[in-house]
Formats: structure tokens, sequence, C-alpha cells
């Protein structure tokens, strides 16, 4: 055993004092890399990391989904939106809370990216619920566990990942992401359920419209509509590419600002800041985890990982209980990607010598993975809502997150007890 | 808005857009409220930043549209963005770092003491300028290997290292804003209570 | 005894970790009695263009990648991109490594590193989808996926639209509809999973296009190893580590080729095309001849020992 275990808890201290998630990170990564591979290597390292990954064109994805999100707020087309969500969930309890996790997951069905998913859904939707005096815990909560589903409904960056490392075909793992991402629209939708019973959450409960004037609120979600069937009818007649959509669907989002007549200078600029604060915060918090990412890569972890699961018999039940047990301790501490990058060519070659499928273990990563990001202390999807709405406790939102996290891993359990959920469609 | 949030104080309600409603359009002012200054360099970052966001926009939609409707995309436009978002990314540093919004794991912090806030930050401000002026000091060098061996995109040939300077002089930037935004809120404290 | 480490970006399974990079450290050890072993790192340090200079800075001790990835660094990997120039990865591998060792190393690109190797792959073809392989227009308003460099302008000299991005990509690009085909070789087409999304090949005689990569170590880690060692190193390293990569890129492309039976249709490049698209890339090999002889080496020289080394080693 490495000192490895001895930097997480030092991580662990400075995030807990308040040093900036993203320069513990770096600021750790950097000392561990120093006592392993020497100051000026290690310097270098640190360089490449802050240089080299932000000149990533995937993740240009980031910024234009945010500007999009930003757009959407600033056009009205949010407030619209909700108020016809409103008007027919006015008389349920949480309604718009479950509202904005079905809208997460259709959102999902656009985008490949859990950070990107949350950002631009906490612009469109959070507004709306501070207006109808939803309590963050609960809002928040609900937008960055609906995010997650970005990475398991397709399509999904992370399936791609794990699809090349392990070479298994991306199209059969986009098809078995389905029926597990509806089973988390539907866990989340109970944890809403759950947040709002044990909260002891005093939401606004209005009386029942009337059909006519319920199918008259309709009209407002027209421009949602539109930009949500231009992104989505661009991806899948091949105009332009996931990625691509990031781009068109921020531009279709300011021609929407200007056509309802909400456009501004000053608007403008305000939205423009608000994504360039947004974008350093979250691609400096990226850089810092994959400076630690490479101490973790360099210290030796993956190989006392494999030689403590070497320890466990035949048992495929345990041998799943013990990786998801790995995964969520992982998962508090490091980032989605870089996670998987380090963990899954250890475990896939012992996963398949168990017999287990490889197509079924690609959706049980990318559950462990959603899980990650809504896990303290190092939760992306949290640090998202964190970022754009600098004004709530990053404690109250993972509080908030408790029953999410819990429904997520019932969701496991479930989907490993009955693997044909996951292999059905394949 | 729940108590809770209101009396956190580990950033104080955010500007304008953030908080729910519509924005009034004034570039938004997380933390302590910037001086005159601060407000100048609000602006001029989101002016260029916000020039640099729009031509990573436009450069999509040219490029799909030449594609898909002229088939002539528009060469280099994968390149032009990737430099862009790095572009963006540094800008955004300084402005964090003035608006003191970088995101921190407040789950212990915030029970500590009032009195003892101050001096918390001063020095979790000189820790992050350490660990920036590092980065920056790194960025500098590799943008300087870079430049020997004449490093530049692919199609463009648009050389990468002055991209390199400019993103470890952010760099600078922000290290310089992250250690005296929170001195300064210190030594005003001491000046308040005299 | 000296454990050196070895930065990879591929995954595990790929060929070129698995029968490669891995063999190689293999013999090292096997060669230097124990002395010199090697610990490949599980996962990336940082993007395939980093991967150069983490040799170069001792990041890692040996790392491996693609020249290309460093647009403006190298000049004289042009003669070993070039089109029509090979059908055998292991014969061209061998020649780049022999002309290399002649006379591209003099123009002082790899100076801060010692280079174990440098290869090719196979010939790069053309793969498309819904087309009439017989038309002399066949590639004309063809959006292909390329990558950066000569075959982005070899794509745009045929008429067809070239699409970039990078191969991790190709995948979403192919399924998505943006792009229609793509320049790969077979095994990278088998690699991608991007058979189901493809059905016609055209295949060219050397290749439409082809890619460079090394694998070295670094300088101070070299120099700090015995005489003996070293010596041992070169044994299994140069010439002999071209040849098995070379090999290698010629067995995973027959792979791809049994992979594509019966559901992409391999044709060779009619007459008529190969006239019209060697004529029209003509100008583009002259050029990236005449730009390898801007680091001071006599570019023609080089280009021409090559492509007689080839033959050479071909005959062998
Ligand atoms: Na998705
Ligand atoms: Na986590």
């Amino acid at each position: 055993m490495e000192h490895w275990p001895i930097g997480m808890a030092i991580l662990m201290a400075l995030l807990f004092a308040g040093v900036p998630i993203a320069f513990a990170l770096a600021g750790i990564g950097l000392v561990g890399l120093i006592a392993i591979i020497g100051p000026l290597p290690a310097l270098s390292l640190l360089g490449s990391a802050f240089f080299d990954n932000g000149r990533d064109y995937s993740l240009s994805v980031l910024p234009l989904f945010l500007m999009m999100g930003n757009f959407v707020v600033q056009s009205g087309i949010a407030d619209e939106l909700y108020a016809s969500a409103y008007a027919w969930m006015r008389h349920r309890k949480g309604g718009l809370a479950t509202a904005t996790v079905i809208a997460c997951g259709a959102f999902s069905s656009v985008c490949g990216s859990s950070m990107a998913t949350a950002a631009t859904m906490t612009r469109i939707s959070l507004p709306s619920m501070r207006k109808f005096g939803y309590p963050d815990q609960l809002s928040t909560a609900s937008i960055a566990a609906g995010g997650t589903l970005g990475i398991l409904i397709p399509p999904s960056v992370i399936l791609v990942f794990y699809g090349i490392l392990t070479q298994q075909d991306i199209g059969k793992l986009f098809l078995a992401g389905l029926i597990p991402g509806v089973i988390g629209v539907i866990g989340y939708a109970i944890a809403v359920r759950l947040s709002i019973h044990f909260g002891k959450l005093d939401l606004p409960v209005e009386s029942k419209l009337p059909l006519r004037a319920r199918l008259r609120a309709l009209k407002g979600t027209m421009g949602a509509l539109i930009l949500f069937v231009f992104v989505m009818g661009g991806i899948y007649l091949g105009v332009f590419t996931p990625t691509e959509s990031a781009g068109m669907g921020a531009a279709g989002a300011l021609l929407l600002t200007i056509l309802h007549g909400k456009f501004s200078w000053a608007g403008l600029q305000s939205v423009l800041f608000d994504t360039i604060k947004t974008t350093a915060m979250m691609f400096f918090i990226l850089f810092g985890a994959l400076t630690f990412t490479n101490y973790v890569n360099m210290s030796g972890m993956t190989g006392d990982i494999q030689s403590f699961l070497g320890g466990f018999g035949d048992s495929r039940l345990l041998l799943i209980l013990v990786i998801l047990c790995i995964y969520l301790l992982l998962g508090c501490v490091l980032e989605s990607l870089s996670m998987i990058m380090l963990t899954v060519p250890v475990f896939y070659p012992i996963v398949a010598a168990h017999g287990i499928d490889l197509i079924w273990f690609g959706i049980f990563v990318v559950m462990v993975t959603e899980i990650s990001y809504i896990t303290p202390p190092v939760g992306m999807n949290a640090f998202v809502l964190r970022s754009v709405v600098p004004d709530v406790r990053l404690g109250t939102i993972f509080k908030g997150l408790t029953p999410f996290v819990m429904m997520d891993v019932v969701r496991v359990a479930l989907l490993t007890l009955v693997p044909s959920l996951v292999l059905f469609l394949t | 808005m729940s108590p809770l949030t209101s009396a956190h104080v580990t950033t104080p309600p955010a500007g304008t857009s953030l908080s729910g409603e519509q924005s009034t359009g004034e570039p938004s002012a997380g933390g302590q409220s910037p001086s005159r200054t601060g407000q100048v360099l609000n602006r001029v970052i989101a002016a260029c930043g916000g020039v640099m966001l729009m031509a990573m926009m436009a450069l999509t939609v040219v490029d799909v549209i030449g594609r898909y409707i002229f088939s002539a995309p528009l060469t280099g436009a994968g390149e032009l963005t990737e430099l862009l978002l790095a572009a963006t990314i540094f800008l955004g540093l300084p402005a964090v770092s003035l608006n003191n919004e970088h995101v921190t794991v407040d789950l212990v912090t915030d029970r500590l003491a009032q009195r003892l806030q101050p001096w918390r930050k001063a020095a979790i401000g000189l820790v992050s300028a350490l660990v920036l002026v590092v980065v920056a000091w790194r960025i500098w060098v590799y943008a300087d290997q870079i430049a020997a061996y004449g490093g530049s995109t692919s199609s463009l040939r648009i050389p990468i290292a002055p991209l390199g300077y400019f993103c470890a002089i952010c760099t600078v930037v922000g290290a310089a804003l992250s250690a005296a935004v929170p001195l300064i809120t210190l030594f005003k404290s001491f000046k308040g209570k005299r | 005894q000296t454990t050196l480490t070895v930065a990879n970006w591929l995954p595990p399974s790929h060929p070129l970790v698995s029968d490669v990079i891995v063999p190689l450290t293999e013999q090292i050890a096997e060669a230097t009695g124990g002395n010199v072993t090697a610990n490949i790192l599980p996962a990336p340090l940082g993007p395939p263009a980093a991967h150069f200079d983490f040799a170069v800075n001792g990041v890692a001790d040996i790392t491996f990648g693609v020249q290309g990835y460093n647009p403006g660094r190298f000049k004289t990997t042009n003669i070993a991109e070039l089109p029509f120039i090979g059908d055998s990865a292991e014969a061209m591998s061998v020649a780049y490594w022999r002309t290399f060792d002649a006379l591209l190393k003099e123009a002082g690109e790899y100076d801060q590193v010692k280079v174990l190797g440098v290869f090719t792959h196979g010939p790069g073809e053309i793969f498309l989808k819904d087309v009439d392989v017989s038309d002399p227009d066949v590639l004309k308003g063809q959006k292909l996926r390329v990558g950066g460099g000569i075959v982005h302008e070899v794509a745009s000299a045929l008429g067809a639209v070239p699409v970039e991005g990078p191969s991790s990509k190709a995948y979403e690009l192919l399924s998505q509809g943006v792009a229609d085909g793509i320049l790969f070789p077979p095994e990278s087409v088998s690699f991608f999973k991007l058979i189901p999304q493809l059905d016609t090949a055209i295949t060219v005689p050397g290749g439409l296009y082809n890619t460079s990569f090394y694998v070295i170590m670094n300088k101070a880690k070299w120099d700090s190893l015995s005489a003996e060692d070293q010596a041992a190193i070169d044994g299994v390293t140069g010439e002999a580590l071209a040849r098995m990569a070379g090999a290698m890129w010629d067995r995973v492309d027959a792979e791809g080729v049994t992979a594509m039976d019966g559901k992409i249709t391999i044709t060779p490049a009619t007459d008529a095309q190969l006239a019209a698209w060697t004529q029209t890339l003509s100008p583009i090999v002259a050029a990236k001849i005449a730009e390898v002889s801007q680091t001071g080496i006599d570019g023609q020289a080089a280009y021409d020992m090559f492509l007689s080394e080839i033959d050479a080693v071909s005959a062998e």
C-alpha cells in the first residue's frame, strides 16, 4: 500500500477547511506527484493539466449549453414553461420538482454530459421553483440528481468511453441505458415525494385548474418546444452532432430571445458574464481533479485495488457488492471521467472472468458514476449547481440529495438483481 | 428562499440574474460589492469574454450551415473553438476571484465563529494564490516550450504559445485577486472595530 | 535495477498497447537480464498530444504517440504520411526507421529525447456508404471524417468535404449522419465500432494516407542506464521495434478486413479514379517533400530512400 490514502485524507481536511475545491485538488495532487516523480516533472505535469485539457473540443459543450440555458432564462421561455407546468401540477404537492426531474430526463436525451444537463436545467427551472416557494434544498437536489441522467440516457460521453475501453458495442450500450434511465426518472420522482414527506415540507398546493385553462397554459410551452425540437431534430437528422448541438442551441435560444422582444444589450452582457464565470469555476475544478487523478494514477492505487479484489472467491454478487462499495468510496473524492479511466481497465477483466455481461457492467458503471456526481465532498453536479447559483450553500444541496442517492442505490440493487431490465432491449 | 441561504456567509446573495428573477443587466457581483476598479475589471472581462463566447457560437453555426447547405465547412472551426474555450476559461478566473465565487465545501466552515471568518478567508486566499502562482508559472514555462518547437494548430497553423502566455497572465491576475480580496476584507474588519 | 514508467493514453485492449508496448517492455526486461523493467500506467496522464513533452520533461520515462498530434513540431514525418507509399505496414515501418536513422534524425526534431522507434500503420483507405463505387467522382461532395494534417488536404483536394474531429468522435459523427464516410485503415474502422455505419470500401494501391508514430524515452533516464543495458535495449528497439509494430498493424488490418466480411464490400479503385487522384495529389506530394527540406535535410533524397527501402524490405 502506497501513500495515496494519506493524500486522500489531507485532501478531505483541506476541503472541509474551506479551501476552494479546485486549489485543494491541484495542491495535493502536485505535492503527491512531487513525492513520486520529483519536482520538475511534477511541475511540468501541472502545467500540462491546466493548459492542455482546456483545449478539448468536446468540452466546448459546457459553456455553450450554459449560454443556451442563460438565454432561455432571459427570453422568458423558462417562465412560460414553468407557468404551464405549474398549471398542470399546482394541485399536486411538489409537482414542479417532479416536472423538473422529467424535464432533466428529456434534456438528457439530447445531451451526453451530466454537468451540462445540470447547468442548463438549473437556469431553466430553478427560478420558477423559487418563485413558487420551493425550498432550495428540494429544488437544487432535484436538478443535481436529474442532471446525472445525462450520462445514462443516450447519448452519453461516458458510455462511449466505456465501449472503447472494453471493446463493447456502443449502440447496444446506448439501448441498454434507456430502461435504467426511465427507472431513474421514476426513482427521482419518488425521491421528491420522500423529501416532501420526511422534510415535512409545506409546499403550496392550489385548487385544480379546469382542463380548458390547463390546455390554454400549454401555449406557453411553444418556445421551449421549438428549441427542443430544433436541438433534438438537428441531432437525429444528422444536421449537427451532439457536440455541435450546444452551439446551435445557444444560437437558437438567442434568436428566440430576440423574437420574444426580450433582447437587450445589458441582458446580453449579463448572460455572457455569468457564462464566463461559471465556465471558469467548473473548468478549474476539472483541472484540479485531473491533477489529483494523475497523482492517484502514479501512486499505485489501481494495483492495490486489484490485489484486494483477488481476495474474493467466485461469488458474483459479492464481487459486484465490493466493486459497488469501492465506487461509492472513490466517487466521493474523484472526478467521474477520471474515476472510470482509472478503474474500468482494472475491473472489467475480473468481471468478465466471472461471467458477468459487459454491457450490463457498463450500465452499472454509469449508474455508480451518476452517484459520484451527487455525493459529498467532491460531487461535480452539486458544484455545478453551486457555481450557477452561488447563494446556495453546498451543505443545503448535499442534504437535499440524500433521498435521491438512496433511490440511486435502490436502482443499482434492482438492476443487479434483475439484469434483464438492462439487457432486455439489446 | 430558505433562511439558511440568506444567512449564509461564504458567499452573500449573488447578483441579480443568479437569484432567480429576470436579470437587471448589471454584471453580477458575488461577494463584496466590488470597488470601482473591480467594476471596471468586471466590465472588461464581460466584454472580452462575451466576444469570445459569441465567436464560439458563431463558429458552430457557420460550420454547420456551410457543411450542410453549401458542402463547404469552415476549415479549422474545431481548432478555433478549442483556442477560444481555453481563453474563455482563463479570462473568467480573475472575475471569479474578484467576486470571491470559487466553489468551496461549506459543510463545516459555516459553523465557525463569525469573528474568525475573516482570518480563515485570508489564510485560504493566500493558499489559493500560492497554488495559482505555481500554475501560472508552469503554464508560462510550458508555453515557452511550445514556442520553441513552433507548436501550432493543425489546419490554420495558428501558433499556440501566445495563448499559453495569455492564460498564464490571467492566472497571475486571478492569484493576486484571490489573495487581495479577502485581505482587504480582513483589513477593513480591523478599521471597523476601531 | 531500474523501473521505467510508461505513459499510456490508449485503452489497454488496443493492439498498439497489448501487442507492441507490452511485448517491448518484456523484451527490454529480458535483454537486460531483469535490470530494466517497466510499469505501464493504468490511466492516461493527459491528452495524447501532451505525451511527447511528458518524455522530454521526465513526467514519464517512456511515451508513445502520433507526431501529427503536435502540428508544427515535426516536418520529417511528412514523407511517411504521403499517399501511395506502400501496402505493407511492416515494410513501410522498417524502411521508415532506416530512413530516419540515416537522414531524418539530422533535422534535430528529436534531439531532446532518446528515440526507441518510429513506424507507420497500414495503408489508409476510403470507407463510404450508399455510393456508386465505379463513379470517377465518387468522392465529390462526400462528407469524410479525417484527422488533421496531410489527410485533411488530401480529402479537400479530391473534392470531399472534410469533417474534423478526433478519432474517438468518429462513431458519433458517422452514426448521426454528420459524416458520410471516413478515411481510416481497416483496423481502426473495426476498433472504433464503425462497421455497421458503412457498406463500401475503396482500396488505393499504397494507401491514400498514412500516420507516423513514435516511441521515445526521457534522455536523462537513458543516460542513467549502464552502457551494457543501453546496448541491450538498442538491440530490441529501433528497427526491431518498427518491424514488430508494422507487423502488428498488418495483422490487425487483416483482422479488420475479416470482420467486414459480408458487411462492407471492398473494391479496388478503378483506373480512371486512380489516374485522376494521382494527378490531383501530385502537387501536395511535392509541397510536402519541399517542407521536409526546410529542416535542412534533403527531402527528396529522404523520400527516394524511403521508397527504395520499402521495395528492399518487401523483397527480403
Ligand atoms: Na444523455
Ligand atoms: Na462524489
